[in-house]
């Protein structure tokens, strides 16, 4: 074909030129082809973290919260969970669990003695049933002592391994686990330290004044990820918790003090009438106490993250429930954005370098055109048509840009490959990012097919003006001075 | 029979806020088979009148006339059909185009739109090729070639169309005389043996004398017709 010749030979003409200007390409492409892989990469290892350390796929919490749930908004608790239990049995129920966890945040003091000197450690934490947390999120790295007697995977550790300090072993490991950083933080701050196993005193402040509940230190654990805000929270197992924020509650009530109570909603009337109806023959021995949990949050890990969006329509819809769910990203709070706004900072530098690269291309080119204005308008002259002209010089700027784009593309390619272990990413940018560590780097064709759309469009984009300067053209110009 | 007819053609360039007047009412009428010098000083007005004569340009009044067809009012495209369909051109700088070698310049005409097959196309190129005596250069690009050699490229470009005119405007005017002459020569013997009318302008008195007949201009007015057989 003679366009295709034509645009060929001219290129291999103007070598040095084409060179540049190929090159410049070939390095848009690159960009954009790891570009578009690492951010996508990123936000990939960035949702799994998140979803490994925060959150699950989603968080489940109390319908009556006007705030979302969020894994680090510990001064704004959120309200309780009531039918915890329905909860729980309508995600055991639900094929499309993988597993979950509950959990709450709150904070207290840790007392603790020294030289009969007593010593006030404040500290934040989430209130965990330990094996089911341990199984959704696998981020403790236990130093000392153990997590509640639950080993990694989940399951009770074998009798003897948990440290009690009383002897006591496995599922019966209760008290508080400390982050070795907070540790840190105590020495420093405090000049104390604590030791697996010793006794403490937790505090928790609650509307009445301050419980007072006799514990112990079950351990001392560094987080594996995320680092800037696990190194601050510590974990205390959930019977504890109960137990020092009182969350108990009374169960065999007759149903019809329950009605009577409902009822009462109504009016005052309706409250004095309370008394002569039921609680005046109420069978004090018939009641029981029980604790109540105070979870506020159950995080639920899918068998397939794709039908997030489903299993939380079905959660709300489900009457009786009273709860509310979150996706992961809602609910992690700018951890998720992070991901998100290096995504769209890639995208934005990426879309800078193709604007300056379609600049300096379309400048060339003109200066291509401007120089071969004796040539064009021979062709013209001759009885060539405008259409011939533009699609030689579109010709010449897909067979220079796709070459060029191909490099770039094969160029990434192996980079890509070197990288195979993983990007190596500043530890603080990782941290917020990823949760620390290596980027695993995936690409795939998408991403190289993205980019190859994306040069051919912009090249054409680049040529609209040469061509038209070019179109322009008369065969008049045919006799102008070379 | 008249091929080209001009009929009170004017032409006239802006150059700010002063008016060129390059033609000034020429009528001139071209039969079949001539071989024509257009001659005049330089600026009298020679390449506009090849200009209009080819549609390469269009005049500001008056009438073109090609082939029985009044070109007023043409399009682009119209126009652009009518020159690679009627019109041969040779060019002072003989315009070949610098990345094709002299067999595809040659062919460069008929790879444009023409729906010529291959095989005709090739025996027409090497026909053009033997006649302006470049067969042992066919693979040469136009800067391996002599000045000379380059308007025969071109002429051959010319005519491998079969046009019904060929212009040629000063195609002397960038060779030594010796091969102007001899450029001349064979563009006279092609007109002689295939008939095809060429108009050629030139400001050169040796190589007027190649043509059948003259036409003077000045300050764009046809100022005399001369130079009958010779
Ligand atoms: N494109 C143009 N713009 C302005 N003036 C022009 C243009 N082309 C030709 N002229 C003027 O028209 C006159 C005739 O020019 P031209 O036809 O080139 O003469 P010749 O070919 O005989 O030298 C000259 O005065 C020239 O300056
Ligand atoms: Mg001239």
């Amino acid at each position: 074909m003679l366009v295709l010749r034509l645009a060929l030979r001219t290129i291999m003409r103007r070598k040095g030129r084409m060179v540049l200007i190929g090159s410049l390409v070939a390095f848009g492409t690159f960009l954009s082809v790891f570009g578009t892989a690492f951010s996508s990469s990123a936000g990939e290892a960035s949702r799994a973290s998140i979803i490994d350390n925060f959150t699950g796929d989603l968080i489940v919490y109390s319908a009556r919260s006007k705030e979302l749930p969020s894994p680090f908004a510990f001064n704004t608790p959120l309200p309780n969970i009531r039918n915890a239990d329905e909860v729980g049995r309508f995600l055991s129920a639900s094929p499309e669990v993988l597993t979950w966890a509950s959990f709450a945040q709150n904070y207290g003091l840790v007392q603790v003695e020294r030289d009969g000197r007593k010593v006030d450690l404040p500290f934040i934490f989430y209130a965990v049933e330990p094996g089911p947390y341990r199984k959704v999120f696998p981020n403790v790295d236990v130093k000392d002592g153990s997590f509640f007697g639950i080993r990694e995977d989940g399951a009770l550790s074998p009798p003897g391994t948990g440290v009690t300090g009383d002897g006591s072993t496995g599922d019966r490991a209760r008290g508080v686990m400390i982050s070795a950083f907070q540790n840190g933080q105590y020495l420093r701050n405090y000049g104390v330290q604590l030791r697996v196993g010793e006794r403490v005193t937790l505090l928790g402040i609650t509307e009445g004044g301050a419980n007072a509940l006799p514990s112990r230190v079950t351990g001392i654990f560094e987080p594996k990820h995320y680092k800037s805000v696990f190194n601050y929270i510590n974990f205390v197992d959930a019977a504890t918790y109960s137990e020092l924020y009182n969350y108990t509650g009374v169960t065999a009530l007759p149903e019809a003090l329950n009605a009577g109570l409902a009822a009462a909603q109504g009016g005052e009337d309706a409250i004095f009438g309370l008394a002569d109806a039921g609680i005046g023959e109420l069978d004090l021995g018939s009641l029981r106490s029980e604790a109540l949990s105070g979870f506020t949050m159950i995080a639920v890990k899918l068998k397939d993250h794709a039908t997030v969006d489903r299993f939380i329509a079905a959660i709300e819809a489900t009457d009786g429930l009273e709860v509310k769910a979150a996706r992961w990203d809602a609910a992690s709070g700018f951890y998720a954005s992070i991901s998100k706004a290096l995504q769209a900072f890639i995208w934005l530098a990426t879309g800078l370098v193709f604007l300056v690269v379609a600049l300096i291309f379309a400048n060339t080119l003109i200066i291509n055109v401007v120089e071969r204005t004796a040539e064009i308008g021979t062709m013209r002259a001759i009885g060539s048509d405008k259409s011939f002209v533009r699609n030689m010089f579109l010709a010449e700027t897909l067979i220079l840009n796709l070459a060029a784009a191909l490099v770039g593309m094969v160029a990434a390619g192996v980079v890509m490959a070197a990288l195979s272990g993983g990007v190596p990413l500043p530890e603080t940018i990782s941290q917020f990012l990823i949760g620390g560590g290596r980027l695993p780097l995936r690409a795939n064709a998408w991403h190289f097919v993205q980019t190859l759309v994306a040069v051919a469009v912009v090249s054409v984009l680049a040529t609209l003006y040469p061509v038209r300067v070019a179109t322009s053209i008369t065969p008049l110009k045919a006799m102008s001075e070379r | 029979m008249s091929v080209v007819e001009l009929a009170d053609v004017r032409k006239s360039y802006k150059l700010g806020d002063t008016v060129v007047e390059a033609l000034r009412g020429v009528s001139v009428s071209i039969d079949k088979g001539e071989f024509l010098a257009i001659a005049g000083p330089s600026g009298s007005g020679k390449s506009t009148l090849l200009n209009m004569l080819g549609c390469i340009d269009v005049p500001s009044s008056g009438r073109v006339t090609i082939d029985g067809a009044d070109v007023g009012g043409l399009s682009d495209r119209e126009l652009t059909r009518y020159r690679r369909t009627k019109i041969g051109f040779i060019f002072q700088s003989f315009n070949l185009i610098p990345v094709l070698d002299v067999y595809e310049n040659i062919e460069f005409p008929l790879l444009v739109k023409s729906k010529l097959t291959r095989k005709e196309r090739e025996a027409l190129v090497m026909r053009f090729i033997e006649e302006v005596g470049l067969d042992d250069r066919i693979k040469n690009k136009p800067n391996e070639l002599s000045g000379g050699q380059r308007q025969r490229v071109a002429i051959a470009r010319a005519l491998v169309t079969r046009p019904l005119i060929v212009l040629a405007d000063e195609p002397t005017a960038n060779l030594d005389s010796g091969t102007g002459i001899r450029i001349v020569e064979l563009m006279r013997s092609i007109n002689e043996s295939d008939k095809t009318t060429f108009i050629f302008s030139t400001h050169d008195a040796h190589i007027m004398r190649e043509a059948k007949r003259v036409i003077n201009v000045l300050d764009g007015k046809v100022v005399g017709y001369d130079g009958a057989e010779v």
